[in-house]
């Protein structure tokens, strides 16, 4: 939001502003550039070196030209392909001969390339082009003429300010919204360098000017600023305009209005606006939380039309305190849903320093709805009044009570955990079970030492039914550590099975690195086969999802492949060396071509982790020799893309990705991607591909988006 | 200091975590709806009515979330490829189940129509600045798509024009307004952190990206892509068909010798701009040095360091930032994940509860300022700060040597050839 501070910095940056666009007659401020690399530039704009090299040459001479660059960089402005690489150099070489340049190249040139000359000059604020620019605000082309006016504007010195209000009453129509942005921009600087009489006067010409509404938006609100608190009754004329451009304009400029008077007009308008835009003026007032009324954001929360209520109710989440809590405690309780839902949101985050105590103090006493809201409050705000929450367990109304169970689960602590617990494993009332549940899941994830929360939960599940243990074990899984890791494995090899499924459902997607040993062990030793399979897929995935050194990896495939003789789990552990291809999952895939079973599916394995890691310029062909895929020579004679008899020629492509090896990998998993658009959509289709390897014929079809790896023909 | 999370002493944690209101402060906060005239069916004289200018990759993303706001009424679409004309067109048309979307090939055609009060701004980088601009003159407010500016010289007449015309303008740097990446800026500025001694970000690459001058080929026909308008304010160049991907011509930047600055800019003008929350919005780095061993480490007055990191991330996603005080860390990235030093700092809460993706309320925090006309969390002060602090980056990375910037004159100190850096030519007639 824009502040006071911000208006302030306004006014610097425009002043910063032209430091940065200025080089005009500016000495060099540092070390000089280079004269050897300025004469090596110089060479290629006076040679017949293609465009190209010219180009590239003048955007070098933006660092490395000096005046004595600028006859050659001139000699391009007329060019219509380099005239702006050329100016890029212009615009900022110091000294008089670059403004000489441009100027002398706007007195000849026309249409766009003018256009060019002019804009640079506005750039580099040369005031002694004033008098040609002034010239140019007649010109026949409109264009020309904006873009005299704005450079005109960029200079701002008194000529060019003259020229620019003279013109705002004589300018075609065409003409004058660049006249009045010159304008706007010479006001400006006057008002930066603290005339703000003046800037004042040319706001207010602008703002009579026949000119665009958003001119007339701009020279507004420069016209509010420069007249500093004198500009309040203009602020509230526009914020009373019936054009909505207007009051959007006072919205934004009382934003930025300096001083607490602003305040106090923006209160009093209040009343007088419609309730559209009374909600709207509220949440400017609150965009000025050190000087706002807030008496009046307080009283427009608590009466009139409801949409300028929940405006206020909702501006005082930003500007509200500790006065505001008994009004907003009653409209959060009211009938009207829509002010109490607002009221509620408020009341969780409402600023002020008693709040919490204020809460704390009423808790005790309140009754009905509000009891329940500021039970509500407590686990919202996270006030410590756990004492005071834990009798509202005991509450008739459930709703009471679970409001109170949500409250504990935000603010107990470890010491006080057990509550909650005891409301798992034995709920007073059987309906409370659930949010009990909740409650303490809420409380365990947030605890500071997790390790003694899992320790207090895993101690609780030996004293637990049946059901509430798996309520426990699925929280512990949530908490995470050494000790629930510890707690969920001893469970899954108890003799429950029901624990059994549990906890070796959680151990399979827990989320760390830690769970790898627990789970391999499981793979092997699990009281039931189908909790092995759950174990090593779990195991698998670890591998899979982390990261972890090349090494690593390949070991826990390895001893994955070696866990089990079921063909789909080994597959899986082939296809996270893919994923993640290196030296020692391509060892381990070679390795594997040995076992029957796996000799396809490894050396498929092989072929492509062998192609990724070359790719990274890795030399595995002695490793790939040894295994018997030595590189081939590879001709692809055919391909084709596509279903039934609309097939699309995709020889090109496979021929360009074809490497010394079976495998080839496409751009993109995608074959609709990699071959350049669908050919059939809608339609499975087929890749078929007749090659050569080693001077044997070959073909193959591959379903959509499949692997390419070619056989070896025979 | 590690990345590993390490354990810090232990008090009660109600009394040590953030204030329930500091807590709140990670989620966006939204005017309701009600107070603004969005419930149910909105009234024509409610909505805002909005057009698309250069509609692709990243501004079909953003077009699906002002689809889904039900007070905008999107309109129109320009593009200089005909062929994206209809598809976006297609896109708009479905969802409202008529035909009444306008498609333009110039962009100002758009700015000229009084019934239009906002633009999403997508094109590629090159015209993003230009045509912010422009639509501000013309009295539209505008998203506008990241990298916003491409030098220094832009970066302030951009704040310099939206504050003039008083417009309201959105970065389309959504990582404002998503949850945890707005909670970990939140435990810097507010001091959780302990005072505050560096801020990290993943420039991904610091290296020219080329956008130049490729092997002449055909012109298509002007009512297909219109190459002069597609290069709009980027120096000519002839046409080649590899150079018509919007979203990454001159995304780096365009000032150095190669034409572009790389990924400094790129990714700067979001996790820069994340680091430059965390900061408070304060005025960018006084002090670039030259890069070395994949780090360029900037400082700020105060003696913060903002550090330009390739490697030594955490695996949070992309584009990830880390903020490092005297007391604790936190790092997040695109995953929607973070690490924290201490759980202490997560106010009770978890990282899960923290996170989440709807990157609608970019979108939506830019709408509800049309309305209020406050200035939304990617607003024109802060992209500027943000992009200034990637400029100057990319100028030390390009002379390999230390700069010193000066944040009141906006200058680099003793300088010639940094300052020389700090702007460009547009090509004619395009200005600021």
């Amino acid at each position: 939001m824009y502040t006071t501070r911000q208006f302030t910095r306004s006014a610097v940056l425009l002043v910063t502003l032209i430091a940065v666009a200025t080089t005009s007659a500016r000495a060099f401020d540092g070390p000089d550039t280079s004269p050897a690399k300025e004469k090596e530039l110089l060479a290629i704009l006076r040679s017949d070196a293609p465009a190209a090299e010219k180009a590239l040459a003048c955007k070098h001479l933006a660092v490395h030209g000096s005046p004595a660059a600028v006859p050659d960089l001139a000699k391009l402005l007329p060019n219509p392909q380099l005239s702006s690489w050329a100016r890029t150099s212009l615009e900022v070489i110091p000294g008089e001969a670059a403004d000489q340049a441009l100027l002398t190249a706007s007195e000849s040139l026309e249409g766009r390339l003018l256009v060019g000359m002019i804009n640079s000059i506005g750039f580099r604020r040369n005031a002694n082009a004033v008098e040609s620019l002034t010239a140019k605000l007649q010109n026949s082309d409109a264009d020309v003429a904006s873009a005299a006016a704005v450079a005109l504007g960029h200079i701002g010195n008194a000529a060019a300010t003259k020229s620019l209000t003279a013109a705002l009453a004589t300018a075609p129509a065409n003409v004058r919204s660049a006249v009045a942005e010159g304008c706007v921009l010479c006001a400006e600087r006057l008002h930066s360098e603290g005339n703000a009489v003046a800037a004042t006067k040319i706001y207010d010409q602008v703002r009579a000017a026949d000119v665009p509404m958003q001119r007339i938006i701009e020279a507004t609100r420069g016209a509010i600023l420069a007249r500093n608190q004198d500009g309040i009754p203009l602020l509230q004329e526009i914020l009373q305009s019936t054009d909505k451009k207007l009051f959007q304009l006072a919205l934004g400029t009382a934003r930025e209005f300096p001083g607490s008077e602003i305040d106090k007009a923006l209160a009093a308008e209040l009343d007088n606006a419609t309730p559209a835009r009374a909600a709207l003026i509220v949440q400017a007032m609150a965009d000025r939380p050190d000087t706002v009324v807030l008496a009046a954001v307080v009283k427009a929360a608590g009466q009139g039309p409801t949409q300028v209520r929940i405006s206020a109710i909702d501006a005082l989440q930003r500007v509200g305190d500790d006065s505001c809590l008994s009004a907003l405690l009653k409209i959060a309780v009211s009938d009207d849903a829509d002010l109490a839902t607002a009221a509620q949101q408020t009341l969780a985050v409402l600023p002020g320093q008693r709040v919490d105590a204020e809460i704390g103090v009423l808790l005790p006493t309140a009754t009905g709805d509000t009891y329940k809201l500021l039970l509500q409050l407590v686990g919202q705000r996270r006030i410590d009044v756990v004492e005071d929450v834990l009798k509202a367990l005991d509450h008739a109304d459930q709703s009471v009570r679970s409001a109170a169970l949500v409250a504990l689960g935000e603010t107990v602590s470890l010491g006080k955990l057990s509550v909650l617990v005891s409301q798992v494993i034995a709920p007073k009332h059987a309906e409370d079970a659930a949010i009990a549940q909740k409650a303490l899941k809420a409380a365990s994830v947030r605890m500071p030492d997790r390790e003694a929360c899992a320790a207090e939960l895993a101690a609780a599940l030996e004293r637990s039914p049946s059901a509430a243990k798996s309520t426990l074990l699925e929280i512990l899984s949530d908490v995470g550590g050494t000790k629930a890791l510890q707690t969920l494995a001893t469970a899954a090899k108890s003799s429950d099975d029901q624990l059994q499924d549990t906890s070796s459902r959680l151990l399979g997607k827990w989320n760390s690195v830690d769970a790898a040993p627990v789970l391999l062990d499981l793979a092997k030793t699990a009281p039931a086969e189908k909790y092995q399979v759950r174990a090593l897929r779990g195991y698998i995935g670890v591998a899979r999802k982390f990261a972890m050194p090349d090494k690593q990896r390949a070991e826990m495939c390895r001893n994955a492949i070696n866990a089990t003789r079921r063909p789909t789990e080994r597959k899986l552990a082939l296809d996270v060396l893919t994923l993640h291809p290196s030296v020692d999952g391509l060892k381990l895939a070679v390795n594997a071509m040995k076992v029957p079973t796996l000799k396809d599916d490894a050396t498929a394995a092989a072929l492509v982790i062998a192609q990724k890691v070359g790719g990274k310029g890795v030399d595995v062909s002695a490793l790939m020799a040894a295994a018997g895929l030595d590189e081939v020579k590879l001709e692809i004679v055919k391909a084709q893309y596509g279903a039934g008899s609309t097939q699309k020629d995709v020889t090109a492509v496979l021929r360009k990705q074809a490497r010394n090896t079976p495998v080839i990998t496409l751009v993109s998993g995608s074959y609709n991607t990699s071959f350049g658009g669908d050919p059939s959509p809608g339609v499975v289709k087929q890749l078929s591909v007749e090659y050569r390897i080693n001077g044997k014929d070959g073909k193959v079809s591959f379903p959509e988006n499949a692997l390419i790896i070619l056989p070896m023909p025979k | 200091m590690s990345n590993q999370a390490t354990q810090l002493p232990r008090r009660r944690f109600l009394q040590s975590t953030v204030s329930a209101v500091g807590a709140a402060a990670m989620a966006p906060m939204f005017i309701p709806s009600s107070a603004l005239g969005r419930d149910g069916a909105v009234a024509p004289s409610e909505r805002v009515v909005v057009a698309g200018i250069g509609i692709g990759r990243r501004g079909g993303y953003d077009l699906g979330c002002f689809l889904q706001q039900p007070d905008v009424q999107f309109v129109a679409v320009a593009d200089i490829k005909k062929k994206r004309q209809g598809e976006v067109k297609k896109i708009i048309d479905d969802n409202y189940g008529n035909g009444d979307c306008v498609t333009y090939r110039d962009f100002r055609d758009v700015l000229g129509r009084s019934d239009i009060d906002a633009v999403l701004i997508a094109t590629g980088p090159n015209w993003h600045a230009t045509a912010a601009m422009t639509a501000a003159k013309a009295g539209k407010d505008m998203y506008c798509e990241k990298p916003v500016t491409k030098n220094i010289s832009q970066s302030l007449i951009l704040a310099e024009t939206m504050r003039r015309t008083g417009r309201v303008f959105q970065a389309g740097t959504q990582r404002r307004n998503l949850p945890h990446f707005a909670f970990a800026c939140e435990l810097a500025r507010t001091g959780k952190l302990g005072k505050l001694k560096k801020v990290y970000a993943h420039p991904a690459g610091m290296q020219a990206m080329m956008s130049g001058w490729l092997v002449p080929e055909t012109e298509p026909a002007k009512d297909d892509v219109d190459w002069d308008m597609y290069l709009g304010p980027a120096a000519w160049r002839p046409y080649n068909k590899k150079l018509l991907d919007g979203f990454n011509f001159e995304k780096g930047g365009g000032f150095v010798g190669a034409f572009n600055g790389g990924g400094v800019l790129e990714w700067g003008s979001h996790c820069v701009d994340l680091c430059q929350w965390a900061v408070d919005d304060c005025l960018p780095p006084v002090e670039y040095n030259a890069p070395k061993d994949g780090e360029l480490v900037a400082r700020y007055e105060n003696g913060t360091e903002l550090i330009f990191r390739e490697k030594g991330w955490i695996p949070l996603g992309s584009c990830p930032v880390r903020f490092e005080g005297e007391d604790g860390w936190v790092e997040a990235g695109d995953s929607g994940k973070m690490v924290l030093s201490s759980p202490e700092l997560l106010a009770g809460r978890t990282v899960d509860e923290i996170g989440g993706y709807p990157a609608t309320f970019h979108v939506r925090d830019f709408l509800d300022c049309v309305k209020t006309r406050r200035q939304p969390k990617g607003n024109a002060d802060a992209a500027c700060n943000a992009h200034i602090a990637c400029h100057a980056a990319n100028i030390a990375l390009y002379l390999d040597r230390q700069v010193k910037y000066d944040n009141t004159t906006h200058r680099f100190i003793n300088d010639e050839q940094a300052n020389r850096l700090r702007s460009e030519a547009l090509r004619e007639p395009w200005r600021l």
